[in-house]
């Protein structure tokens, strides 16, 4: 069952709630799980779909094309050039032959394990808005993640982690900050909690300046022992008991943290794998491999980002309206070895059956090159319409490609994908129903799909 | 559970009606209405079937023939309603009904008119007149008894379960309880000692009025109206830009609490303070209330400008209609509302009437500078006159000598001109260019290759204050994203104003400064043909530090109220052509060329600007000017000039101190026109929507008399009389229910921003309608209601748990005790502070930040950290509070991200929680006062741990914890205690 909603209602009152990271751990799902764990790898800026994973052989026969008689494009920068085709060729890999283009050679070796959605659509074509669409289903501020919405469906497996951990790129986090990793009106503990590196991976974990072992020790103690008296002395008031235990857990999550965030132990094989050498792929590789062993020791979810803010030059995103060889090669070259190493990772720990991966991005990019009406330009801008993700693991179809768009990938043309049937998608492979899990909040049952969504089942094993 | 209480008509659905036919109105629409309507009505009914009409029903009705009829055939067939079929007594009144004759009633089918079992209708219990209840008589009076009403209504459904109240608190956790509630801080040691010693018979009340008069007061009390309506200090969305003058907004309901400003006039103020007193400062500031949520301000393309507007207007109705009317009107903005009985049309008419709402700074008024300015003014365009009368003839002399007879009469003049075509010369005075990097004049003019080139000028050689820019541009690409056209800096480039291209919003035109502190997006139209043609732009900077643009000669989207003026000096500016400002680099270059610029030390007027566009070149220089002046005539127009330059620099000056304070409140747009969109969607318009309130409330009349295109003033003066009427009775319900909330943890309805079908049913119906009726009885004063309330035996009760009780009524929904409460962040820190000895009380003014904020092109990041000092050690009311960012300490206590509305916190119970109190920067150094702050009060380890009690907890310890935790003081110092108590269950618990 799933939290109901006087528990909810409880769970807002004085003192009412259950000392523990996750409020709802142990919940029986609605349906048998697939997926007991995710991990989301999340490219800001908008990934070109018709040059990583849609192949669409038109577009390159009509490269240098105008793009026909449609009304003219609604993009965020009015430009609409000529058709321009793929920087990368793209080959059909595996025994499955799905398509992917060399912009991820590495990625493609491990083809026959992805399902490709490319019938992907989103509500908005402007950054932070599609990203908080991505990552909660509203172009609002202010609404629960993905992450927290797993978080308070089916809590963690460890009482020692959070539920919902956020690894930002090195190279600072995306537009909308910590608004992307939110619980919105969720209970606290079902926020994202950024690891960062360093010795207190997490905030506060530790003091700033050591505190001597002994007076720590007998701090402890004596703060327990006057919680006791005064727990005695107040009734055994539940909430006051709970609050004693969240400092045992406390003491607790002060072992695990460290211990899971230390990767030294890790064979040195595998950091090679993970591009632990290569400065190129050091930072995405450190936090890929961090992400494993997090779901290792049970949090149900983690989120890694794949691109910081979106202004400035040069470009830290996959925002590429200049040049999309330039800026997708630069990217993906971060991001392809340690991707493909989490999936072979995975696979070999034999995660990879009950773990979905998931791999995603606000929006995609126009067939039409971002430039002057006569001219194939080096840019592409942003594209709602039509763009690719894919999922791994858990319950999913693998080595297939599901949905189309038109034959130039501008827009959708087969079974068309928004976010909230993408979300109710990953909600159900977790083994919920997401018109089940809700919140009630200023007078509407919030859901995270909120009044739409359908379950994608061509993309069910 | 909440939902099992049961309504009035579906009582009347399952009773038995002997003989009688089913009643259409009240048995059989109610069915229709919640179970079939969803899909058999609007333009596209399921199947081509309307159930809403009785036409449209017809064709699935035979009268007297349920056999024949595909609605009944549907419907015991258990095919329809698809996902839950009809109870066995509807389908029974269904077959009944059309056995009789299938009988019609009102048509079409009012689907609001009767609440039914999944939906409100208009006999929605909020929505009905407040009729002030009789107080309940006590059953076997007793002298004891409380004397306070809410008491009689509280043990009167006590004791239908057997229940009674707790005996009265201890007067320690009395004063602890009603010092925390009503200021937000502890009292002091003695404050405690005074009290318990204090034998009067009023001395409780003394303590209440004297907390309800302090200062603190409002503070405490304006933190939960900032959590209802979503007060936060920067934009939200994509660059999250810090609103540095939305403290004018906080700091006025803190005001208007502590004065105990009658409730209705501080929701009017609220909504239209800028129409009702539109000279009074304070009224202008209270339209922060407006503005206080999220505003997108990256919006690309026209279509998603219009989406977006229509987002926000959505965000406001929400904003408005939950605070004052416990109502969520917003949920009807793309279908009717599914739950109350508000149409989609209301929600459009609500937008409507808030239409006119816009986002940004406003100049607070001040009554008696505007008529000096207004006085100036006029002076000055005299003299102005009188200036251009002398000059006049000269000038077209000159113009007729150089050929342009053509020119324009009123062509104004620039204090420096170039035209690069010919050369980068100041054709004027002396600013004359250099090319610097990849720049170069060709024939088109200065040619910018938008990586190096640029052109300089020397310093000035004279003031620049009020001014305008203007150049002629032809742009290289209209995708580039921040290039200068031409900039007047200071030489280091740390302060500029600049005409730049597309840096903010693609493809339009802006005005640049540093740190985009005058910056405000103008609203233009994209830009589409300057990288064809050479396209003129202008940018004025009046002395009230209004900043307009100008293309082609045309006023470019809206002008606005910048920060002010900057004054540049002599000899400390410059100007560069092609760069936004220096450093060289990156996005601030511009590819383009540019081909005539000027600069004048005025701001032009429109006709000023559509001259010099038309003139393209034909402008006079001082030198000609002067030349073809007689002696006398020169002296004349220097005293005319003395006298102009002297009323300007008294003019600038007032206007630029009256316009120096800003506040982020309500900058009223035109309101437009206001359509009904089908399924919320802009490419669905439908009837123009005049604007109204909402037909459901009862009372005050909901139809304005407005016209759809009436003026924004009259749309929220007439909105804000509606909302505050005396008649309106959510009005006082949802306040009055809200004050409850915060006294005893929960309201009578636990959901008080939601008084409808998905919300709380009240636990004391009549006690709610009794406070909503003496509320509005004693002129809406909060203060005298607070005061109703914390005297009240029910408030002051004991918090121990009674088994007996708690086995009746665990969640304590009856109040047989005060229940105990952890204390939200906010008032957690600031017991530390105050504790600890380092708070600082002043009261209002701006606010400090606890945030670094990092601001990367344009977008704003917030990094916590833990600054030291008086002025960060106030309390937490004057935080800054961004949204989007996670402060730490304070988020794991729950505080919410003011991205949206909080009408109740969690209280949530985490290790992150515990780690953070145990860890923390701020909470390790008050700690560490905490203890100094001991040490210098007493001597010795056991005195130390008295006064650290008394301190912390306004008692002293026991016999055991005094042992237990001076072993603790020995053995590590006080500070190692300090810390254990502000991490103790006793000191963040209120019981």
């Amino acid at each position: 069952m799933l939290p109901t909603r006087r528990d909810v209602l409880r769970s807002t009152l004085p003192l009412g709630a259950m000392a523990a990271l996750h409020q709802f751990a142990g919940a029986k799902p609605d349906h048998a799980p697939k997926a007991k764990r995710a991990i989301q790898i999340s490219l800001v800026g908008g990934m070109s779909h018709i040059d990583s994973f849609d192949h669409r052989p038109e577009l390159t026969k009509r490269h240098g094309k105008p793009l026909g008689n449609d009304t003219k494009p609604d993009v965020f920068f009015g430009q609409v050039g000529l058709l321009r085709k793929p920087d990368w060729e793209f080959k059909q890999r595996g025994k499955s032959g799905l398509w992917v283009s060399e912009l991820f050679p590495r990625i493609a070796t491990v083809a026959d394990e992805l399902t490709v959605i490319n019938s992907m659509t989103a509500d908005s074509a402007n950054h932070t808005p599609a990203l908080f669409v991505q990552n909660s289903g509203f172009q609002f501020n202010g609404y629960p993640a993905l992450g927290s919405w797993l978080s308070y469906g089916l809590g963690s497996e460890a009482d020692d982690l959070p539920a919902f951990v956020v690894l930002p790129d090195g190279r600072g986090e995306a537009n909308g900050a910590a608004s992307n990793w939110s619980n919105g009106f969720l209970p606290a503990q079902h926020q994202g909690v950024v690891f960062r590196g360093g010795d207190s991976p997490v905030r506060d974990l530790f003091p700033e300046k050591a505190i001597p072992a002994g007076e720590e020790k007998d701090s402890r103690a004596t703060l327990e022992k006057l919680n006791q008296m005064h727990l005695e002395r107040s009734g055994s008031e539940g909430a006051l008991a709970a609050r004693m235990q969240s400092y045992a857990l406390a003491a607790k999550m002060q072992l695990a943290v460290p211990a899971v965030a230390d990767l030294s132990k890790e064979p040195a094989k595998l950091k090679t794998q993970y591009g632990f050498d290569d400065p190129k792929t050091a930072d995405c590789g450190k936090r890929c491999l961090l992400a494993r062993r997090l779901l290792e020791k049970g949090v149900r979810f983690v989120q890694v980002y794949s691109g910081g803010p979106i202004a400035g030059s040069p470009r830290m995103s996959w925002d590429a309206h200049e040049n999309v060889k330039e800026n997708h090669g630069a990217e993906a070259a971060r991001i392809d070895q340690p991707i493909a190493a989490l999936l072979q990772d995975l696979k070999q720990k034999d995660m990879l059956k009950d773990t979905l991966v998931i791999f995603t991005t606000e929006f995609g990019r126009t067939p039409f090159a971002q430039s002057a009406g006569n001219v194939v330009g080096t840019g592409r801008d942003h594209n709602k319409y039509g763009f690719s993700c894919w999922l791994a693991g858990a319950g999913c179809k693998p080595g297939v490609a599901f949905g189309a768009t038109d034959e130039i990938g501008w827009k959708v043309a087969e079974h068309p994908v928004a976010w909230y049937d993408f979300h109710a998608t990953v909600l159900h492979l977790l083994g919920i129903d997401h018109e089940k899990l809700t919140y009630y909040h200023n007078g509407i049952k919030r859901r995270l799909t909120n009044v739409h969504g359908e379950v994608v089942k061509g993309v069910l094993s | 559970m909440i939902r099992s209480v049961a309504c009035a008509a579906l009582v009347l659905l399952v009773s038995p009606l002997v003989a009688a036919p089913p009643d259409f109105d009240k048995q059989i629409a109610p069915v229709l209405a919640s179970r079939c309507l969803d899909c058999h009505s609007g333009s596209k009914p399921k199947g081509k079937l309307d159930l809403s009409h009785k036409a449209g029903a017809s064709a699935a009705i035979v009268a007297g023939k349920p056999a024949n009829s595909a609605l009944w055939e549907r419907v015991a067939a258990g095919e329809m309603p698809p996902k839950k079929p009809l109870s066995e007594a509807e389908r029974k009144l269904l077959k009944e009904w059309i056995e009789s004759g299938a009988k019609w009633g009102s048509d079409p089918i009012d689907p609001f008119r009767f609440t039914t079992s999944t939906r409100a209708g208009y006999d929605w219990w909020a929505l009905q007149p407040i009729k002030r209840p009789p107080v309940p008589v006590s059953r076997e009076p007793k002298a004891s008894d409380p004397a306070n009403p809410i008491d009689k209504f509280v043990v009167a459904k006590l004791s239908d379960k057997g229940l009674s109240l707790s005996p009265e608190a201890d007067r320690r956790t009395l004063i602890r309880r009603v010092y925390f509630d009503l200021i937000g801080l502890p009292p002091t040691p003695n404050e405690v000692d005074a009290f318990v010693k204090d034998k009067a018979p009023d001395a409780y009340e003394t303590v209440v009025d004297k907390l309800l008069a302090s200062p603190h007061h409002g503070e405490r009390w304006a933190r939960h109206w900032l959590d209802v309506v979503r007060y936060g200090e920067t934009d939200g969305f994509e660059r999250n830009t810090p609103r540095q003058n939305s403290w004018h907004y906080r700091d006025w309901v803190i005001r208007a609490i502590n004065a105990d400003m009658p409730y209705d006039e501080f929701a009017r103020l609220q909504l239209a303070g800028d129409v009702l007193k539109p000279n009074d400062p304070d009224a202008v500031k209270a339209t922060g209330f407006l503005v206080a949520g999220v505003h997108n301000t990256v919006l690309g393309n026209d279509q998603m400008r219009a989406v977006a507007r229509q987002d926000e207007l959505e965000d406001i109705v929400g904003g408005v209609g939950q605070t004052f009317l416990g109502l969520t009107a917003n949920c009807a903005r793309c279908h009717d509302h599914k739950f109350d009985p508000i149409s989609q049309t209301d929600f459009y008419r609500l937008a409507s009437a808030l239409g006119g709402v816009g986002f940004g700074e406003r100049a607070i008024p001040e009554a008696k500078a505007s008529v000096e300015i207004a006085k100036l003014a006029k002076e000055l365009e005299a003299v102005a006159k009188e200036l251009a009368a002398l000059e006049e003839p000269a000038r077209k002399a000159v113009l007729a000598e150089k050929g342009m007879g053509k020119v324009a009469a009123d062509t104004p003049s620039p204090v420096a001109a170039w035209d690069f075509r010919k050369s980068g010369d100041d054709l004027i005075g002396k600013l004359h260019t250099r090319a610097v990097g990849g720049a170069k004049f060709t024939a088109d003019g200065a040619t910018l290759d938008g990586k190096t080139g640029l052109f300089r000028t020397p310093a000035m050689s004279f003031d620049l204050n009020t001014k305008t820019l203007e150049a002629w541009v032809k742009l290289d690409t209209l995708t580039q994203r921040g290039g200068g056209v031409i900039s007047v800096q200071t030489p280091d480039g740390a302060t500029f104003d600049a005409i730049v291209f597309g840096e903010n919003e693609p493809a339009r035109w802006m005005a640049g400064s540093n740190g985009f502190v005058r910056y405000k997006s103008f609203g233009g139209t994209e830009e589409k043909d300057a990288a064809k043609e050479h396209t003129h732009f202008a940018i004025t900077y009046s002395a009230d530090g209004t900043i307009t643009g100008y293309r082609n000669g045309e006023p470019y989207g809206k002008g606005y109220a910048s920060k002010g003026l900057v004054a540049f000096k002599a000899e400390k500016a410059v100007v560069v052509f092609g760069c936004r400002h220096e450093p060289a680099g990156g996005n601030k270059m511009l590819a383009g060329t540019v081909s005539i610029a000027r600069l004048y030390d005025k701001a032009l007027s429109l006709e000023e600007v559509r001259a010099s566009f038309k003139s393209s070149g034909g402008f006079v220089t001082d030198v000609e000017l002067t030349a073809k002046l007689t002696a006398e005539q020169r002296t004349t127009r220097t005293a005319i000039r003395k006298q102009h330059d002297a009323i300007a620099r008294q003019l600038g000056t007032l206007t630029q101190r009256t316009t120096s304070t800003k506040a982020y409140a309500n900058v009223p747009l035109p309101p437009g026109v206001t359509r009904f969109l089908a399924r919320g969607d802009l490419a669905t318009p439908g009837a123009v929507i005049a604007p109204a309130g909402l037909a459901a409330v009862t009372g005050p009349k909901a139809d304005f008399e407005l016209k759809p295109d009436a003026p924004d003033v009259d749309r929220r003066r007439e909105l804000a009389k509606w909302i505050a009427a005396p008649n309106n009775p959510l009005f006082s319900r949802v306040i009055v229910n809200r004050v409850w909330h915060y006294h005893f943890g929960v309201g009578i309805v636990e959901t008080p921003n939601d008084l409808g079908f998905n919300g709380g049913r009240p636990s004391h119906p009549e006690l709610l309608d009794w406070l909503a009726s003496e509320f509005a009885s004693c002129k809406y004063s909060l203060k005298a209601l607070h005061k109703l309330i914390v005297t009240s035996a029910t408030y002051r009760q004991a918090s121990a748990p009674r088994k007996e009780a708690s086995a009746i009524d665990a969640d304590n929904r009856l109040l047989w005790r005060y229940k105990p409460h952890r204390l939200e962040g906010e008032a957690v820190r600031d017991a530390m502070l105050s504790v600890s000895g380092l708070l600082n009380v002043e009261v209002g003014g701006k606010g400090f930040s606890d945030y670094k904020i990092r601001d990367f092109n344009g977008t704003a990041y917030f990094d916590p950290f833990d600054p030291i000092g008086p002025e960060f050690h106030r309390r937490s009311v004057y935080r800054f509070t961004p949204r989007g960012a996670n402060q730490g300490l304070l988020d794991t206590l729950d505080c919410p991200d003011p991205a949206a509305a909080a009408p109740r916190r969690a209280t949530t119970t985490t290790p992150l929680q515990a780690l953070s109190l145990w860890n923390n920067g701020f909470a390790l150094r008050a700690a560490d006062a905490f203890a100094v702050r001991v040490a210098k009060d007493a001597e010795g380890a056991g005195n130390q741990v008295r006064r650290a009690w008394q301190l912390a907890y306004q008692r002293d310890p026991t016999a055991d914890e005094a042992k237990l935790t001076t072993k603790l003081v020995t053995d590590h110092g006080l500070k190692a205690l300090c810390r254990v108590l502000f991490n103790s269950n006793e000191f963040v618990t209120v019981e």
